[in-house]
């Protein structure tokens, strides 16, 4: 069928089991050729337990996986050469420099003639092509890791958690690579728990939790769909500003910096609760209006935070 | 089977090595060191002597001559003992083992029985501890010198004479038979602990992980990591057997046998070590596995000293350890030259061999992931010290709870009253913003003495 063709990966009722753990729960969804896919998920969410069954590396409890057009459980052997994985927590030859890391992984795969001066040049590793892989920063890691996936130019390539750990600086270094590899035109599957990632990379995001996908479509659709409204924070108010904004039956939550946040439906609402504030003759001093953020689709949709806490890459 | 691929695992591997200072020193340095101490120390095993103490309490012409006998005989470095001392406390005092102490007459003893030749006899007193361990070979040596002193003055030729043959071509020092027991140690520990540590090691990183994803296949990788193995092993054998010719001038047979007996010992003990990393789940468990079999093995088997020297029922024993048969294997090949005893314990290291990598083939998983029962969730922790994480784990069943339990579990388990965090978990802790670990523990943030005060208190 010709609509089967465009389809990289196709899932359909995938389950799989760690004891009496049910880590993915009858899940289907399917990826295009081309663009970017993203999991979007918290840790456990069976983020990576499905990346690794697609990647043929983990066995399924039942359902059915197919990558290319190939049954993931037999057909390992084909599958192999034709994707690129970079794994979570990516880890190589301590001794064994950035240059001869990619050959390495070059000569795994057939003779093909590998270009490791545009990957190094890709991944943006060219001053550090001597450099020994236990002398990388974790962002040179990932980003090596990213061009070792990319060795036997694979049709379809997983990147699990490739910012993960990663302090805000070389997240970026990671992104601009990854959309780098976006314009190649490549279909990259993203597993991820940062919701900028989704935002910025994906074409596609399919949000994941304990083990089921709750919502999918294009970042914009899914913040249109699940978080059609507005968030307007005054700053520096009056104290009878809440009071007013209550009357006008808003919801207004309190922030501990002296402002209130209220979400509202429409533009001409956010004209309407200004409005009534200077009708009042009270006072702000700072204004934002801002449209969620898959975040906040993630929250409504889950009821569980995206993260835990504060995140992972700790400011320095 | 791809030599491409066994090709560029091997260069990963050899230039590891050869950036490795340590892996280095524990394959060629180590060996050698160990050839260069114990051919020192048993350099003049042959021509030992002893030291030996007399008191003289007769001060003649007869005992002079009696202790003058004894010096004469070669093994003995004679120091004397003023009469005036106590021999008893001069012993005590000065820790000797033995002192030997000529009474006062035994020059008018002697005389008596030259000339009358009756039976008067004399008593050396023998002041010795029991507890030393050369001083009875020491009284063994003084008690035949004494016996041929005796039977000189009986007048008659002895009856009972001896006279060996050697069944060796040639006289064989020591050190010889320490080089091939170096060899067959050597090897053992190289390629058991480089089956180890490269499988473990690489399988915790997740590197196993990366290249299952790639076409690799587990008999390529096997098969480049026993090649990796037999070339350290050719190489650590050319070492030792370089430096024990130039040092010692130790020279051996160099046949087909010792390649056989490399290759095989390789194969086994490989194959351990494969075993090992699929049972012990965890690098660090691995590793003390395989010391626990390697080191007894070293000692028991006869690598260090002849079997002889120990007790029956450990002799019984070693004979059930495979690296005996290579030891004795190599002996017989190297030393003696016996074909026989060379093939017949060949066959029975091949036999081991081939049972051990058969066995290690079938339990280790290439695809380590893929019958994995624990949810990666679990493997993949950045926060806490693996130890710690893993305690946790296996303490709540981890798959039972969400990463976020686990992680808050693990740091209230590595959390000792009265002990900082950070001391507790090391350095790992730096990946723990206190703002972290405050929403680890909500009930506790913001009050006095809350968890990231106290990280902090003891930064």
């Amino acid at each position: 069928m010709a609509r089967e063709a465009d389809q990289a990966i196709e899932v359909e009722t995938l389950t799989k089991r760690y004891g009496d753990f049910l880590a993915v729960n009858d899940v289907s969804f399917n990826v295009r050729k081309g663009g970017v896919f993203a999991f979007l998920g918290p840790n456990g969410a069976g983020k990576t337990t499905t990346v690794e069954i697609i990647e043929t590396i983990r066995t399924p409890t039942s359902g059915k996986v197919r990558l290319l057009g190939m049954d993931v459980t037999k057909k390992k052997r084909d599958i192999v050469p034709r994707i690129g994985v970079l794994p979570q927590e990516f880890s190589s030859f301590d001794r064994i420099t950035v240059r001869e890391t990619i050959q390495y992984y070059s000569r795994l795969f057939c003779c093909r003639n590998t270009d490791v001066d545009g990957l190094i040049e890709l991944a943006n590793l060219k001053d550090k092509s001597q450099e020994q892989f236990k002398n990388l920063s974790g962002g040179l890691k990932q980003r090596l890791g990213i061009a070792i996936a990319l060795v036997n130019d694979p049709e379809v390539v997983f990147l699990d958690e490739p910012t993960t750990g990663l302090d805000p600086r070389a997240r970026r270094e990671v992104w601009k690579v990854l959309l780098g590899l976006k314009k190649k035109g490549k279909t990259v599957f993203l597993t991820t728990h940062y919701m900028e990632e989704a935002e910025l990379l994906a074409d596609t995001v399919a949000i994941i939790s304990k083990g089921k996908i709750v919502a999918m479509g294009s970042p914009d659709a899914l913040i249109e769909s699940n978080a059609n409204y507005l968030g307007l924070t005054l700053k520096s108010v009056d104290e009878n500003v809440f009071g007013i904004v209550r009357k006008m039956g808003f919801a207004p939550v309190q922030d501990n910096h002296n402002g209130i946040t209220v979400r509202v439906e429409h533009t001409d609402d956010v004209h309407k609760v200004l409005n009534a504030i200077k009708d009042a003759g009270a006072s702000f001093l700072g204004l934002d209006v801002r449209k969620p953020n898959l975040e906040e689709v993630f929250l409504k949709l889950t009821g569980e935070a995206l993260r835990e806490g504060p995140a992972e890459g700790v400011p320095e | 089977m791809s030599p491409r691929v066994i090709g560029a695992n091997l260069v990963v591997r050899i230039k590891t090595f050869s950036r490795e200072k340590s892996a280095m020193f524990f394959t060629i340095a180590f060996p050698i060191i160990l050839i260069l101490v114990f051919g020192t120390i048993f350099m003049h095993q042959d021509d030992m002597s002893f030291d030996l103490y007399v008191q003289d309490l007769d001060q003649t012409n007869a005992s002079a001559q009696l202790v003058k006998t004894l010096e004469l005989n070669g093994r003995f470095k004679i120091t004397k003992v003023a009469p005036a001392i106590n021999a008893t406390q001069y012993a005590k005092d000065n820790k000797l083992n033995l002192v030997l102490v000529i009474p006062k007459g035994y020059a008018g003893s002697l005389l008596l029985r030259m000339m009358l030749n009756d039976n008067t006899s004399v008593t050396i007193t023998s002041i010795y501890n029991p507890s030393s361990t050369s001083v009875s070979t020491k009284m063994q040596v003084l008690n035949s010198v004494f016996g041929v002193m005796n039977q000189r003055m009986s007048g008659k030729s002895p009856f009972i004479r001896s006279v060996g043959t050697s069944i060796l071509n040639k006289k064989y020092r020591f050190i010889e038979f320490f080089v091939p027991g170096i060899i067959a140690m050597t090897v053992m520990t190289s390629s058991l602990s480089g089956a180890v540590n490269v499988n473990a090691e690489l399988r915790q990183k997740g590197v196993i992980r990366k290249l299952s994803t790639t076409p690799i296949t587990r008999t390529d990788w096997i098969l480049s990591n026993i090649l990796y193995q037999f070339i350290l092993a050719v190489l650590s054998t050319i070492a030792i057997l370089l430096v024990s010719y130039a040092v010692f001038n130790v020279i051996l047979q160099i046949n087909a046998w010792l390649l056989v007996f490399i290759v095989l010992e390789v194969f086994a003990f490989a194959g351990i070590g494969m075993i090992l990393t699929r049972v012990a789940k965890e690098a660090e468990s691995a590793v003390a596995a395989a010391n626990v079999i390697m080191f007894p093995m070293m000692f028991l088997s006869g690598s260090f000293f002849p079997l002889e020297m120990m007790p029956g029922f450990l002799q019984t024993f070693a004979r059930i350890l495979p690296l005996y048969y290579v030891n004795e294997g190599l002996r017989a090949s190297m030393v003696f030259v016996d074909h026989m005893t060379a093939l017949r314990f060949s066959a029975i290291i091949g036999v081991f061999a081939t049972v051990v990598f058969i066995v290690g083939i079938l339990t280790s998983k290439w695809e380590e992931a893929s019958d994995s029962t624990v949810p990666p969730s679990c493997h993949y922790s950045r926060i806490l010290s693996l130890c710690h994480y893993r305690l946790a784990c296996s303490d709540a069943g981890c798959s039972h709870r969400s990463h976020f339990q686990v992680q808050r579990l693990a740091i209230s388990t590595a959390f000792a009253p009265g002990r900082g965090l950070r001391e507790v978990l090391g350095a790992q802790v730096s990946t723990i913003h206190p703002k972290k670990v405050n929403t680890l523990f909500p009930d506790q943030s913001g009050a006095s003495g809350s968890v990231s005060d106290r990280i902090n208190r003891k930064e």
